[in-house]
């Protein structure tokens, strides 16, 4: 059952990376590269921003680079040079990120020089160095990707992604929960919601939580708890799922950051579900100016209103 | 007199409004001297669009047992377009509170126009005798009075971990 995923398309990516990179950084193309390079405890990565050809050989690619490095490019965060183009390393994930914050005005595409990542999989949890991808130590996320090959970027490694069969976790997931009682489901949710601890991880590490004042740090009036209480917990999670229905795109950093292993992706992936099935809609590598909550149309669904 | 327990259950119901049809509606029915349940607390709205769905979870943690949100028929919005956002707003916030197993009979949705008194008196008429079937909302009240801690730290590992310091 232990069946590995095979990762050796990530020596030839790193290659390919490293050279393109040194290539744009040296001829000016682009002024950083945002990317991810080994951290000193072996077998992991972290992300890097470079600014010099002479660095490019840091950058690399592995089954560790697990992080979304779209959220380095919203105004929320500062660390990136904001002159000139900036090339960023995206998995087809981080790309839909990359495409949402596009079409909410957020970057603009002529400012951004994508390298494309073709991708196996990334490892659900880092904790462990040296852990060997496989179908059990695979990111649940990875199991429903329908853009290993990320499409539209300005570059891409020539490498075809290989994956086995796996089991669709979320929606398997999803199924289960619409199955139970109410009472049931809320029950399971309270027992999710009350290990919170309100660290505001998943919101930091958003790409789409870039609002300069989040609600829920509002006093006047103050609409949720920030006390992590239950009342406060079950408001937070709520609002989160809301504001990020339509618009998350599944990258689950979310629930990667979540010190208390709460499952956040499965209310985004919830709602990205009710979203497709009463709107049609889906966030992924479209830019739309509008998502399905900031339009409408005559004739949407009101068989719940009176 | 005997008071009978129950029937003493009178629930509360929070009604957000928009200004311009359902508030004008409901006036309209208190100006015909129509009767109805004196349950429901109106809050008045610019238009159902204002209505941030949050609205609606801090109604029931205050101890609301149902929820009315109530505006212009689709067309008749006084800003265009605010009731069509808000429609799919709630359409989706309605699957998301069903997902978290909150209880949608609580949450009632209508289009009440300014000349439709009628309308407004059997809607909260409705809503009123449905919650009070359906009794007191307790989950949100328990949430709001439990104080706690993180439930993890109860948990087998961190007892095993605290034996061995």
């Amino acid at each position: 059952m232990n069946q590995q995923i095979s990762t050796t398309i990530y020596n030839d990516i790193t290659d390919a990376v490293r050279k393109e990179a040194a290539r744009i950084l040296g001829d000016g193309t682009v002024t950083a590269v945002v990317g991810y390079t080994s951290t000193r405890r072996t077998g992991l990565t972290q992300p890097l921003v470079i600014t010099d050809a002479k660095e490019a050989d840091k950058l690399l690619f592995s089954e560790t680079c697990v992080n979304n490095l779209a959220v380095y490019l919203t105004k929320a965060k500062k660390e990136i040079p904001k002159t000139g183009r900036i090339a960023i390393m995206v998995k087809g994930c981080d790309l839909k990120a990359l495409v949402g914050l596009i079409g909410e005005a957020q970057l603009k595409r002529e400012e951004l020089y994508l390298i494309g990542l073709p991708c196996n999989g990334v490892l659900k949890s880092t904790t462990i160095p040296g852990t060997v991808l496989t179908v059990e130590t695979i990111a649940p996320k990875c199991c429903e990707c329908d853009v290993q090959t990320p499409v539209g970027c300005d570059f891409l490694p020539p490498c075809k992604p290989e994956q086995p069969e796996l089991k669709a976790v979320y929606s398997a997931e999803i199924a289960r929960l619409e199955a139970m009682s109410p009472r049931e489901r809320w029950d399971y949710w309270q027992e999710q919601f009350s290990k919170c601890i309100k660290c505001y991880a998943c919101r930091q590490v958003c790409p789409f939580c870039f609002c300069e004042q989040c609600l829920c740090d509002r006093n006047k009036p103050q609409m949720v708890e920030t006390t992590p209480r239950p009342a406060g917990n079950f408001a937070w999670h709520i609002v989160r799922a809301m504001h990020l229905a339509g618009r998350c795109a599944g990258c689950a950093e979310c629930e990667r950051v979540c010190p208390m292993d709460i499952p956040l992706n499965l209310l985004n992936r919830k709602m990205a579900k009710e979203l497709k099935e009463l709107y049609d809609y889906e966030a992924g590598l479209e830019v739309n100016e509008k998502g399905p909550l900031a339009s409408f149309n005559d004739k949407d669904d009101q068989s719940f209103i009176k | 007199m005997t008071a009978n327990i129950e029937n003493s259950f009178e629930p509360k119901i929070m009604a957000f409004v928009c200004t311009w049809c359902t508030y004008a509606g409901a006036d309209l029915a208190g100006t015909s001297r129509m009767q109805y349940p004196a349950n429901v607390r109106v809050l008045k709205f610019p238009c159902t669009g204002r209505i941030d769905p949050v609205f609606i979870l801090k109604a029931f943690q205050q101890g609301a047992d149902g929820v009315l949100i109530s505006g212009c028929h689709p067309g008749d919005c006084h800003y265009i377009a605010g009731n069509f956002h808000a429609r799919r707003r709630f359409a989706v916030f309605r699957k998301l509170l069903e997902f978290v197993g909150v209880d949608l009979n609580r949450l009632q949705f209508s289009w009440v126009s300014a000349a439709e008194g009628g309308k407004w008196v059997e809607v909260v008429t409705e809503l009123t005798e449905r919650i009070r079937e359906m009794g007191p909302m307790t989950e949100f009240k328990e949430l709001a009075l439990t104080e706690q801690w993180s439930g993890m730290l109860e948990s087998p590992e961190l007892q095993e971990a605290y034996k061995q310091i």
